[in-house]
């Protein structure tokens, strides 16, 4: 059974700051995350053709860690952190994974031995629980994934990630029918479910092997809303609605810390603050770095609380300026060093403040993401901590509460279409119960009728 | 501390937002004559039980299934793919008109025992090892909800199967997705093989991290920058476009 969050690490919104968390990580070649400094954590995505083999894959990764690590001591950097976001090939085969983060750990050492930089490696093992058109949570796959995370652990990844899919199958039908409590089910409700499960004992895994349990995120189904709402002019989702998708994220995110994992949280997890906010644990964020990867509207406003500051992913290749992992891994830490000027100063909370200020207004999904809103979805998580539907509703409750008070003072402006979608959702969510068992079997039937890939028995521990 | 965002920012998607609401421009393109408007403010609104109740009504009257099909269902279903074209609607609206008049076009073909002819066949697909299929489930009820049929293949479809589908169906265009660079080669491979086995349709391809460079380094590859550009596509090849001038209209890179 695992501990619910019913209470808050922080105090008050305003204590919440970049680089620094209440429970820091340390990983094994001197890099502490959340000690009071922030670091960059870089990601790359192998060329599509060194897929084809495992020799071709290893040489890749060997090329582009050395070529970060260069970079880094070249430009005088004191830490740096890699993520290895795993093609299926490495996970399928978990040999392939643990050499390869064996091959990157043994050149951090080097570095690490020589010039004396401080460095993490974080693997990221694909969830590959799927068989063509049905998700597959539960069994082989989900024993090859187990044996993923051992590997890389051997190989010494310092901490260990995934990106989760539990729930998506409904998630994926619900966002492109405006269908909150859908969201809420799958997300909340299905998702955390997962969580569960696979964070227990990638945590135990972790603890086995003397790594650390990171955290997941809610990619598969916030960032899907996120992206699918895109920029201002696209018209696939509202805004309003993207956003109650990452709130809702932030409950089954959460599980994964109740479940044993103690950060830093991965890149993609936008709800991130308002985790970082319940449970002390530090994060790693994207935002302005990472528009190799994708476009979004809380570039700057994203750093606001990081500990460690991604770029997302790039694929390796040649620019101008170096190699693509070179030319992102010094503009992260860059950023980096401008944050912790900020901190040494004394001005960290000013620029804090900047980041945010920058872009709280620019949309509503910023808006709520700001430490001070997020913050307040965070408590309205923990004051039902005990039940994993009741504080997904409260999330949901919490954001519609916060966007529609912000009219009053007029700086966010919303479209009438995002206004509109948002009563809709209010309606929606005022017309729910209160009860889980009766939201849960209500949900069962209606989904189990109308997704066909829905597989509740065979997915989820029930 | 806090700031007046005006000079920081502009909300575009506030500023250009049209003076008439969509529903008083969806009801001024519904028309006129009863049970049509009827029925196409119920796919309008998603809503399947009402469109079934004025198709029920209209044929218990004599009108005839599958001409409600081509006279009824699919014009009503324009006036929800038209006013999403113009950004007046959102995405979920025509998911769940699509469903509406998905709904109906079954309904009218069982009352009928006959099935109406499709505007054309397309397969879809998502790439080999990748799961991310939410941008096919949108090409694919985009293409359904002008009229064309779908073969949809799914998600982690081998190559196989892609080119086995192509021969059985013969269908004017083939999709395929993917969000991630490490899957997309497989459109090349597809091509290849389609190449071999000369066939010439036009291949569109989109998603995630596929770009318009990659698209364009195979022959009958076409980038479709949104899902949106499925329909178009395909109505284009229907008005004659040969994969040269699909490539002018659709490479907008």
């Amino acid at each position: 059974m695992v501990k619910r969050y019913t209470s808050m690490a922080y105090k008050n919104a305003d204590d919440m700051i970049f680089g620094t968390a209440v429970h820091p990580v340390k990983a094994e070649l001197g890099l502490e995350v959340g000690a009071g400094y922030v670091t960059a954590e870089v990601n790359y995505a192998p060329r599509p053709e060194a897929g084809v083999s495992k020799e071709k894959l290893v040489s890749e990764y060997r090329k582009l860690t050395t070529d970060i690590l260069a970079r880094a001591v070249q430009i005088g950097f004191p830490a740096v952190s890699l993520e290895t976001e795993h093609v299926e090939q490495m996970t399928n085969n978990p040999t392939w994974g643990g050499e390869i983060a064996h091959v990157q750990k043994t050149i951090l050492e080097e570095y690490h031995e020589e010039y004396g930089i401080k460095c993490g490696l974080r693997h990221t093992p694909g969830d590959i629980r799927e068989d063509r058109d049905l998700l597959a949570l539960i069994g082989k796959k989900y024993d090859t994934l187990m044996e993923s995370f051992e590997a890389v652990a051997d190989g010494g990844a310092d901490f260990l990630s995934i990106e989760t899919m539990g729930g998506k199958e409904v998630f994926d039908y619900a966002v492109l029918r405006n269908d909150v409590p859908g969201m809420i089910y799958s997300i909340g409700c299905l998702g955390g479910m997962d969580m569960e499960m696979i964070w227990t004992d990638i945590t135990k895994i972790a603890k086995k092997k003397n790594r650390i349990s990171a955290g997941d995120t809610d990619c598969a189904q916030a960032n899907t809303a996120m992206f699918v709402g895109g920029g201002l002019l696209d018209k696939n989702l509202a805004h309003t609605l993207a956003i109650l998708a990452r709130v809702i994220a932030g409950s089954r995110t959460l599980v994964g810390y109740e479940s044993g994992a103690v950060g830093p949280g991965k890149d993609c997890g936008y709800e991130n603050t308002i985790i970082k906010a319940i449970t002390g644990c530090p994060i790693a964020q994207e935002g302005k770095t990472a528009t190799c990867a994708h476009a979004d509207v809380m570039g700057n406003l994203t750093m606001q609380c990081c500990d460690l500051w991604s770029n997302e992913s790039v694929e390796y290749h040649g620019e101008f300026g170096g190699t693509s992992v070179q030319c992102w891994s010094q503009t992260l830490n860059m950023d980096a060093a401008l944050m912790n000027t900020a901190i040494q100063t004394g001005n960290a909370k000013m620029l804090r403040d900047l980041m945010c200020l920058s872009d709280k207004y620019r949309d509503p999904q910023g808006y709520v993401l700001a430490y001070d809103n997020a913050f307040k979805v965070g408590q309205a998580i923990v004051k039902d901590g005990n039940d994993l539907y009741l504080r997904a509703k409260n999330a949901v409750v919490e954001t519609i509460k916060i966007l529609e008070a912000s009219k009053k003072e007029g700086k966010l402006l919303m479209s009438r279409f995002e206004q509109n979608a948002l009563a809709d959702a209010k309606a929606s969510i005022d017309a729910l119960t209160n009860e889980k068992d009766t939201f849960m079997s209500d949900s069962l039937a209606k989904y189990k009728a109308e997704v066909k890939v829905f597989r509740p028995e065979a997915n989820y521990k029930w | 501390m806090d700031i007046d965002p005006s000079k920081i920012l502009v909300r575009y998607n506030v500023q250009k937002e049209k003076a008439q609401s969509p529903d008083q421009m969806a009801a001024e393109m519904f028309p006129k004559a009863e049970p049509a408007r009827t029925i196409a403010k119920a796919i309008y609104d998603g809503e399947e039980d009402e469109v079934i109740e004025g198709l029920e009504k209209a044929i218990g009257k004599g009108a005839d299934a599958i001409k409600l099909i081509d006279d009824v269902l699919m014009p009503g279903m324009k006036i929800v793919t038209d006013l999403y074209d113009q950004g007046v609607i959102f995405l979920p609206n025509v998911m769940m008109a699509a469903d509406a008049m998905l709904e109906g076009i079954e309904y009218c073909k069982e009352s009928s025992g006959s099935a109406p002819k499709p505007k054309g066949v397309v397969v879809c697909h998502v790439a080999e090892g990748d799961v991310h299929d939410i941008g096919k489930t949108i090409v694919a009820a985009l293409l359904r909800a002008d009229g064309y049929k779908v073969v949809d293949l799914g998600r982690d479809v081998p190559v196989d199967e892609v080119i086995a589908a192509v021969k059985k169906e013969s269908p004017m265009m083939l999709t395929g997705t993917a969000l991630m660079t490490t899957t997309m080669y497989a459109f090349k491979e597809i091509n290849d093989r389609l190449l071999e086995s000369g066939i010439h349709i036009p291949f569109q391809c989109g998603g995630g991290a596929v770009n318009q460079d990659f698209v364009a380094s195979y022959q009958l590859g076409i980038y479709g920058e949104e899902a949106a550009d499925a329909p178009k596509m395909a109505n284009a090849i229907l008005a004659g476009k040969g994969l040269a001038q699909l490539k002018d209209m659709f490479h907008k890179h």
